[in-house]
């Protein structure tokens, strides 16, 4: 669907600087007014407040967390077998890269991740705005809805089964749920929350039904159908995970998996940091494409 | 007593009576590692129907018998039961020997072999007493009549259980490899609803076989009661490595206890009593015998806790077979996998030498 979103992700980790600033262009050197405390003078400062201010300080997380894994595996505090260093992963990475193992398993992920998604958020998207423009037919659903929607993608991953055998159409359809619900309600809920006055000017104007829509609805509702729909895809990247350790040929969760059964906890790992940098890529992505569809706003 | 004063003589007598032995102990066991708490021993269990954990196989005979229990409690060790489900046994063992929450556990062949390429040490303490026989399900409608109308066909195994060397030498023995079929990594209760469902086109299992057979979504097409012996998977008690080491005169009472209720199965009422057992433990009595039945085995030499050459060679093939289908990276040296003194020491204290005679 969104060639821009896999390929804006995969040029690495750079994209969380990247992304602030796209979203918010020129904050770092425009005349923004400085906060009162990064006016007082340097030497007043603590240690904390500059090395917030460094640019590279939000690498203090995830360098903390190497750090403690290494220090785990050096000291063998956790055998071997089950906490694996981290050079290890990146090694058994590289093997898994150079097989080709690797590529064909995140591709078909992906595959899935994309298709699932691609019609999950559609429907959600014209569902919300059904549901939102008429009243009457959100009364009928409703309850439906609301019940449905409490229900964990994961915990519905049985009956899916049972229902569309353990096919692709599985993995497409509990991608699809997953996404459809949080899209649904989100575009729901901006309708729903639309300034009244819009519409009266839209009355005063005498716009048709579908001019209302078209011109008044949708360009007021892209603010947070985006937000809905980024965390719909963070969720069903998720679920498709879950669902792919639990029944799947291929693809990266089965590769988690499979690594479990034949007790190569590295593959595990390089399983769980992968489907962690995905996730992070593919949320970047859409913040950029956020940004990107919102740009209008700035001006 | 309280005419005695702090330093009498009767007093110096009594402490240095009491504190001889405890001195002696500590300067004679030097050398050997103080006793653990407490002993794990790791067994597939179910929860019957009481809602009790139960174990099955030979474990439940051990438990039973209590022997070993009292044994290790004579030297102030417990003796603790690790239940693990059917569902993923060789997952659980095998990380449960990776981080030291067990010590012996009852299970398969390639789990072990798998355990061991990757750097865990573990040896086969006791071989014998695994009773399973391996099946091929197809759905209930299917018209596959062996493995070779299944070529190109979906099968559902759980990867590096047991039951997988056995379905490649099906495959090999009729010309197929594993890039003949498709095959779907699924645990025993999903493969089950993936055939049941059709969304399978065959399952490879144990004796949960006949259970698709009786709710009529499936049939069996294959067993392993007639194959060749080598075929059949093996599932027996394996130790850690180190612990054999460091506590041998456990692990013996161990060896000693397993040998013990072997010794009991093929004696009088032996199977009877073992299919009690196993009845105690959930599995219905005719799924047991329908086990059995027309199995070319012989009930004794399915219990013969011998390292006979037949034995190393299953290993070896095993090892080589993982190798080839990539379960493990590099290769197994499997001559490293076998303890066997403490099944002699067993069949010489217990006088059985000639019970199980080597064939």
């Amino acid at each position: 669907m969104n060639p821009g979103v896999l390929s804006a992700g995969s040029r690495g980790l750079g994209l969380a600087e990247q992304a602030r600033m796209v979203v918010q262009p020129g904050r770092p050197e425009a005349a923004t007014p400085t906060p009162v405390r990064a006016a007082r003078p340097q030497a007043r400062r603590g240690l904390v407040a500059r090395w917030l201010d460094w640019r590279f300080s939000s690498w203090t997380s995830p360098l903390l967390v190497l750090a403690m894994w290494i220090a785990v595996t050096q000291l063998a505090l956790a055998p071997e077998q089950i906490l694996v260093p981290p050079w290890q992963v990146l090694v058994s990475g590289w093997e898994l890269v150079q097989s080709g193992e690797l590529g064909e398993h995140v591709s078909v992920s992906l595959v899935r991740l994309v298709s699932g998604f691609g019609f999950g958020s559609v429907a959600g998207i014209a569902f919300g705005l059904l549901v939102g423009l008429s009243p009457r037919l959100d009364d009928y659903t409703a309850p439906t809805f609301q019940v449905l929607r409490q229900i964990p993608s994961v915990a519905l991953i049985p009956l899916f089964i049972l229902i569309f055998g353990i096919g692709e159409t599985f993995k497409v359809a509990i991608v699809a749920k997953a996404s459809f619900f949080v899209v649904a309600l989100a575009v729901h809920e901006a309708v729903k929350s639309l300034p009244a006055r819009y519409l009266e000017v839209a009355a005063v104007l005498r716009f048709s039904r579908l001019q209302v829509i078209r011109r008044v609805v949708l360009p007021a509702i892209v603010p947070d159908t985006l937000t809905g729909v980024r965390i719909a895809l963070g969720r069903s990247w998720m679920v498709l995970v879950g669902a792919e350790l639990l029944a799947a040929e291929n693809g990266l969760g089965q590769m988690m998996e499979m690594g479990r059964q034949m007790f190569r906890l590295d593959v595990v790992m390089v399983g769980v940091v992968l489907t962690g940098l995905v996730g992070l890529a593919l949320d970047r992505g859409f913040r950029l494409l956020e940004a990107y569809l919102m740009r209008w706003q700035r001006r | 007593m309280t005419s005695v004063p702090p330093y009498s003589p009767q007093r110096r007598l009594a402490l240095s009576a009491a504190l001889l032995p405890a001195l002696l102990s500590i300067t004679g066991v030097r050398a050997a590692e103080p006793l653990p708490p407490a002993l794990r021993i790791a067994a597939v269990s179910r929860t019957g129907p009481s809602g009790k954990t139960l174990f099955a196989g030979s474990s439940a005979l051990v438990a039973e018998q209590g022997w070993l229990a009292a044994e290790l409690g004579k030297l102030g060790v417990k003796l603790e039961w690790v239940p693990v489900t059917t569902n993923s046994v060789a997952v659980q063992v095998n990380e449960a020997f990776a981080n030291r929450s067990i010590d012996f556990a009852q299970y398969g062949d390639l789990p072990s072999i798998i355990a061991n390429a990757s750097g865990l040490r573990t040896q086969l303490v006791v071989p014998g007493g695994s009773m399973n026989n391996t099946y091929l399900v197809v759905p209930a409608n299917s018209n596959a009549r062996s493995i070779k109308d299944l070529k190109g066909k979906k099968i559902a195994l759980h990867r590096g259980r047991p039951w997988e060397f056995p379905f490649a030498r099906l495959l090999a023995a009729n010309g197929m490899t594993q890039k003949d079929v498709r095959i779907l990594n699924l645990n025993p209760q999903a493969g089950a609803s993936a055939v049941a469902s059709g969304s399978a086109d065959a399952f490879f299992t144990l004796s949960d076989a006949f259970l698709l057979e009786d709710k009529k979504v499936g049939k069996i097409i294959w067993s392993s009661k007639q194959a060749p012996q080598d075929w059949k998977m093996r599932a027996e008690l394996w130790g850690d490595s180190a612990f054999l080491e460091k506590h041998p005169q456990l692990a013996q009472l161990v060896a000693t206890a397993y040998v013990k209720a072997h010794q009991s199965v093929v004696g009088a009422n032996g199977r009877e009593n073992y299919i009690r057992h196993e009845v105690a433990a959930g599995q219905s009595r005719a799924l047991v015998e329908r086990e059995w039945e027309g199995d070319a085995t012989n009930w004794n030499a399915r219990w013969a806790p011998l390292f006979t050459p037949e034995l190393r060679a299953h290993y070896a093939a095993g090892a080589a077979y993982a190798q080839q289908a990539r379960l493990i990276g590099r290769p197994l040296d499997t001559s490293r996998l076998y303890a066997p003194q403490f099944v002699e020491q067993a069949l010489a204290q217990l006088k059985l030498q000639n019970l199980w005679a080597s064939r």
